[in-house]
């Protein structure tokens, strides 16, 4: 059973190279170019199982996040098919919803609503949620008082609050101090034995070994390598060395 | 068979909107909540700001300028019309932002952007409501008497809405391609203000120029208010009914291109 399929995925990016009208004007009629071509992506192959998870290895700029925007349905490929069989939760920048003048509370329920989450069953997973946050005290206190540590703990605490088919995880996994990593880690291990694909990108072969079955390496918007951990992790340790 | 694709896809739209609700008033309760917070007097801004506007702008066109509104005081006659001119304004205006500065969700989460616009100006029919609790010592004090006509007011403040939606989703999407869209609507609004009889009676408007108003549903709009609740007639239906084509029309039309921008709006935001 295919959780994600990608058949010649491309995303080129046509970049405004006038942001005002006052420059933009002159320069449709004075035959300069109004656009600058930049491909993010060009023709990637690659499917996915369910209860595979897929870590995504590659330099700055190689194409790793619009990947995930693409599978987010946050932006459309320019070219090619995305498949995604499956309800997707974006961990990319968390708290991307908060609001700092509303209280922890009003921005867990407001987060749920962005996720998608019926108000019935934010009810029912509100109490979990401040539990794994360990922000009890702090729930009805504007957010805009959090310490940066508190706001990702309260954000993660959310994303993670219901069991989506395909999690994607954007270098986020330092939130808080060590004990609450190791807690979010613990989080996505259950969520994989429950069956949930995990969409990681990192710069670290160390968390694909550990959390992956698949890897894709990126450069320069192509696919240089899609197979097994073990391949993949070697492969990339013999490009960046 | 193409028409056919394009309708399922419109129904798909319509499906996930309705899926999203919830959004859609946790956005507006969002908008409405962090605006006064940390004000002292809060929510009441929202009546006694008409409530100076009222009063000054009485003051100059009622006392020095002298305009007149014949049967009814100036101020009844000034409210009627200035209060859903604000509404629409002021949606105008803050849709102007209702993308852009969402910017940071809509980079990262999917679901349907036309919930950013509508939950703004949902916030602004609450403000308008309440607003509207300054007409209520004002036609009091100067018994005014209102007949069952008033019950118009609901189908053309449906109408109302409907242009307001139009152009508020035309007016967001563009504005984030081009920013100058916000800086230009400032300008058009305070025009547009002028070119609809919101401080003047039609009737003082001269007579040749008094075509451009068939152009303008929110003079038609604004006539029909004066002339359901002040004047207890039924409102003029032919224009009314022009008004209401135009304004679905225009909605169907930014509707659709709102649809077919929005998979850009991540990448130019």
């Amino acid at each position: 059973m295919i959780i994600i399929k990608a058949e010649n995925l491309s995303k080129i990016y046509n970049l405004q190279r006038q942001k005002t009208f006052k420059e933009f004007i002159p320069a449709l009629f004075g035959g300069q170019k109004t656009k600058n071509k930049f491909n993010a992506l060009s023709y990637l192959n690659f499917e996915i199982n369910r209860r595979e998870s897929l870590g995504i290895l590659g330099k700055n700029g190689s194409g790793k996040s619009t990947l995930l925007k693409i599978i987010a349905g946050v932006t459309k490929p320019s070219d090619g098919r995305i498949t995604v069989n499956g309800k997707v939760a974006p961990l990319i920048e968390l708290g991307a919803g908060f609001h700092p003048e509303l209280t922890g509370r009003e921005n867990v329920f407001l987060n749920g609503s962005i996720l998608g989450i019926k108000r019935v069953n934010m009810e029912k997973l509100y109490p979990s949620i401040v539990e794994f946050s360990e922000l009890t005290e702090f729930m009805d206190q504007p957010v805009k008082h959090y310490s940066s540590g508190m706001y990702m703990r309260l954000a993660f605490s959310v994303a993670v609050a219901e069991k989506p088919d395909i999690l994607l995880v954007d270098e986020i996994l330092a939130v808080g101090d060590i004990k609450f990593q190791e807690k979010c880690l613990k989080r996505i291990k259950e969520f994989q034995s429950q069956g949930s694909t995990l969409i990681l990108v990192t710069h670290s072969p160390g968390q694909i070994e550990q959390y992956c079955q698949k890897v894709l390496i990126l450069d320069k918007s192509k696919k240089t390598f899609f197979g097994s951990v073990k391949e993949g992790v070697e492969k990339y340790n013999l490009l960046t060395s | 068979m193409l028409t056919m694709s394009k309708l399922k896809k419109l129904l798909a739209n319509f499906k996930l909107f309705f899926s999203y609700r919830e959004l859609l008033f946790n956005m507006a309760r969002r908008e409405i909540t962090q605006r006064y917070k940390q004000s002292a007097l809060g929510y009441a801004w929202v009546i006694l700001n008409p409530l100076f506007q009222l009063l000054v702008m009485t003051f100059v066109f009622s006392t020095i300028f002298k305009i007149s509104s014949f049967s009814v005081p100036y101020i009844i006659f000034l409210m009627v019309g200035l209060l859903p001119w604000n509404f629409f304004a002021q949606s105008l205006g803050s849709s102007s932002n209702a993308l852009v500065g969402n910017a940071n969700l809509i980079t990262k989460i999917y679901f349907p952007r036309e919930i950013l616009v509508y939950g703004t100006i949902i916030a602004k029919i609450v403000d308008f409501l309440y607003s509207c609790i300054v007409l209520i010592p004002f036609f009091i004090y100067f018994q005014v008497i209102l007949t069952w006509q008033v019950l118009w007011i609901i189908p053309i403040f449906i109408i109302q809405l409907i242009l307001t939606a139009a152009l508020s989703l035309i007016i967001s999407s563009f504005n984030l391609f081009y920013r100058d869209i916000q800086y230009l609507l400032t300008l058009i609004i305070s025009l547009w203000f002028y070119l609809t009889p919101v401080l003047y009676p039609i009737e003082q408007f001269p007579a040749k120029y008094r075509f451009i108003f068939i152009f303008n549903p929110m003079s038609v709009l604004i006539n029909a208010y004066r002339q359901v609740v002040l004047g207890g007639l039924p409102p003029n239906l032919n224009s009314l009914g022009i008004a209401a084509i135009t304004s679905v029309v225009l909605y169907i039309f930014a509707y659709l291109l709102f649809k077919k921008l929005e998979g850009q709006f991540a990448d130019y935001v």
